[in-house]
């Protein structure tokens, strides 16, 4: 598969009056053509940081590239000037934010919020780009676009918002889409309506997608692959199956166990204890350690590196080096694995093949 | 559990009454909260499950309807000392740790609020002594009581919320969202500190959120509005393994599972209000289907469920 975005040992600070915060320590992955690469962690882990440093989109008196390349297209974008980035934003790569609440400007008719990137990078006029508009309004599933056009952000549901942010941001045919916790303001049954709609568009327009979110449940439903970031860095990454049915890093046991299923029983629920680290002095090993009930003594003193489970899955935990003891996961996450073939635990039957 | 704390009685709050833009935010609903029981009210934004929360607290004076709070009405004329002594015994968890606590107070004078208020502490040394309590039982300790809320994370914000909450040692906690603001990691903490507090002293709850599968997990029972309306009230298992309503199983079709198999072969439900064709002489209210689940429905529609549910 063609990779389309590489990062590479990007590290980046925050230089604040407290000190340099550092938000990224030595994050790599790649991103395939087509596929969506979701990206796991709790506040602070460094996952919209990682986004929006893909766009730029950071204060350039505070934030500062310590280390690493972000390659696009055979450029690095941690190089390019503003104006070379801003031919890159909204055209190749576009964003998706969070609250559709706020990031629509609420003085401008929606349409021309719609056909301003279009005007922006694409030579057309304002006739054919107001025709492209009404298009994009209605593969979001509007109805009575041309009626729309003309409305202001006030008038629309929170639902019907994020249609628009959504329109707005394919408005270009972006090679990668960025969606930064898209459907965390909504509620479940819009949520699930969002998600098809990405889902059908990606189909549409094969784009790439970065979908970042805390809710473990939109993952499993929109993932290729996961990324799970704790203390700015990438903890564990493989396809959706792998980490669901085969997790290795402790942090990802705890994730997967904090979250009731439909069928967990009265029983005590699994809560990580403490609070994630301080990145203005990070832990010197693995940043985990500290509230991890699986902590080794070398945990403590080193950062572990990436430890290859299969071709597509990686971990970054010393329990995976092969002098490490045996350790047994969590039991909800035994039964996970009990469905993966692979695993330790398999236990034969259901066969999951990737999409 | 047939010792019911809490009695609500066609409830209705309307907003802008007598306007063009008249809202029913909450329309006619009757319930009954057991003295032990975690009730869960789950929804979509809008349905009117927070305005629920607050009118049974008396945040908002309803438009009609009674709430009847161990036999006492709640919402009949009260004197202000009568008041007190009831608002002594029901207390609420906010959604937002970071907007309802006052920035410009130390946690000590937050949680020693209600304390003061009703006049619990003999002396200022009975008075610390009981916010050192409270803060170690809900997990932070007494070192905390000289910082102001923006020196907490959130998750720790919602523990002060629960201690300023539980300072007057009430019976009956309304949850409003208490967990929706904070990280998965961070949630089970405090979902398992509410459960354990419940055990502990007894507590009623009534939990509301949007986020089903941690609904289930701490609640006996749970109420599902649509619009103003309860339209289904069953046990929490029940209510999962049986849904009945047509908004029930589309709501429940649309939680996203951590599970990627499932999720690959989930198939979602819509709901559309207009399928029920209800007329004036359908007569639609709350009726029982099997022992303890109760569904908004017509004549017609209860007569087949009863005989769906008769065969399993």
């Amino acid at each position: 598969m063609e990779k389309i975005l590489q990062v590479k040992d990007l590290e980046l600070s925050f230089n604040t009056f407290g000190g340099e915060v550092k938000a990224i320590r030595g994050v790599n992955f790649d991103l395939y053509k087509g596929e969506t690469l979701a990206i796991v962690g709790e506040s602070g882990s460094g996952k919209s940081v990682t986004t929006k440093s893909i766009m730029r989109l950071l204060p350039e008196n505070s934030a500062e590239f310590k280390n690493g390349e972000i390659l696009f297209g055979g450029r690095d974008l941690t190089k390019l000037s503003d104006k070379e980035m801003q031919k890159i934003r909204g055209k190749d790569i576009s964003m998706i934010f969070q609250d559709p609440m706020t990031s629509l400007n609420p003085t401008m008719p929606i349409g021309r919020q719609i056909t301003e990137p279009i005007l922006k990078h694409q030579k057309i006029s304002k006739a054919e780009a107001k025709k492209v508009a009404i298009d994009l309004l209605r593969l979001v599933g509007m109805p009575k676009p041309e009626l729309r056009m003309k409305q202001y952000p006030h008038q629309f549901s929170g639902g019907q918002r994020q249609r628009i942010v959504i329109a707005i941001s394919l408005a270009c045919n972006p090679q990668i889409l960025i969606a930064d916790e898209p459907t965390t303001a909504l509620d479940v049954t819009i949520q699930a309506q969002i998600l098809e709609l990405m889902k059908d568009l990606q189909k549409k327009i094969d784009t790439s997608i970065i979908f970042i979110t805390h809710d473990l449940g939109v993952v499993a439903n929109v993932a290729d692959r996961v990324a799970v970031m704790y203390g700015g860095k990438i903890v564990e990454i493989g396809t959706v199956d792998e980490i669901f049915y085969n997790p290795q890093h402790p942090y990802t046991w705890g994730l997967l166990s904090s979250m009731p299923s439909l069928d967990t029983s009265d029983a005590k629920l699994y809560a990580i204890p403490g609070t994630p680290p301080d990145l203005l002095a990070p832990p010197k090993g693995d940043a985990f350690a500290l509230r991890s009930e699986y902590a080794l003594q070398i945990d403590m003193e080193q950062n572990p590196p990436f430890f290859k489970v299969s071709d597509t899955h990686y971990a970054a935990t010393w329990l995976l080096h092969p002098d490490a003891p045996q350790v047994e996961p969590p039991a909800t996450v035994v039964e996970r694995m009990k469905k993966f073939p692979g695993s330790r635990y398999y236990e034969g039957g259901a066969v999951y093949n990737g999409r | 559990m047939a010792d019911k704390l809490l009695e609500i009685k066609n409830l209705k709050q309307h907003f802008n009454v007598g306007k063009a833009n008249e809202v029913k935010a909450v329309d006619d609903i009757s319930f009954d909260i057991y003295r032990g029981e975690t009730l869960g009210l789950v929804g979509e934004s809008g349905c009117g499950k927070s305005t629920t929360g607050r009118s049974i607290i008396r945040l908002y004076d309803a438009t009609s309807g009674d709430v009847f709070f161990e036999g006492e009405n709640v919402h009949g004329k009260k004197s202000k000392k009568d008041l007190k002594k009831f608002n002594r015994k029901m207390q609420m968890i906010f959604q937002d740790p970071y907007a309802s606590l006052n920035p410009r107070m130390k946690v000590m004078d937050i949680i020693a609020e209600g304390i003061d208020i009703h006049g619990l502490a003999k002396n200022a040394a009975d008075r610390k002594k009981m916010v050192f309590d409270l803060l170690e039982t809900v997990g932070l300790n007494k070192e905390h009581a000289n910082r102001y809320p923006h020196e907490f994370s959130g998750g720790q914000r919602q523990r002060l919320g629960i201690a300023r909450a539980l300072a007057v040692d009430p019976d009956f906690i309304i949850a409003d969202e208490p967990i929706s603001a904070l990280d998965v990691s961070i949630q089970a903490q405090v979902v398992n500190l509410l459960k354990e507090l419940q055990e502990e002293k007894g507590l009623t709850y009534l939990f509301i959120a949007h986020d089903l599968s941690m609904v289930k997990y701490i609640s006996d029972r749970i109420g599902v509005m649509y619009f103003g309306k309860l339209v289904e009230l069953a046990p929490a298992e029940d209510l999962y393994n049986n849904p009945m309503h047509p908004y029930t199983q589309s709501l429940l079709s649309a939680i996203p599972l951590p599970d990627p198999n499932y999720e690959r072969n989930r198939v979602r439900k819509s709901y559309d209000p207009a399928t029920h064709n209800y007329t004036e002489a359908d007569n639609v209210q709350m009726r029982e289907i099997t022992p303890g689940h109760f569904v908004q429905c017509s004549e017609k529609e209860f007569e087949s469920l009863k005989a769906a549910s008769a065969v399993r």
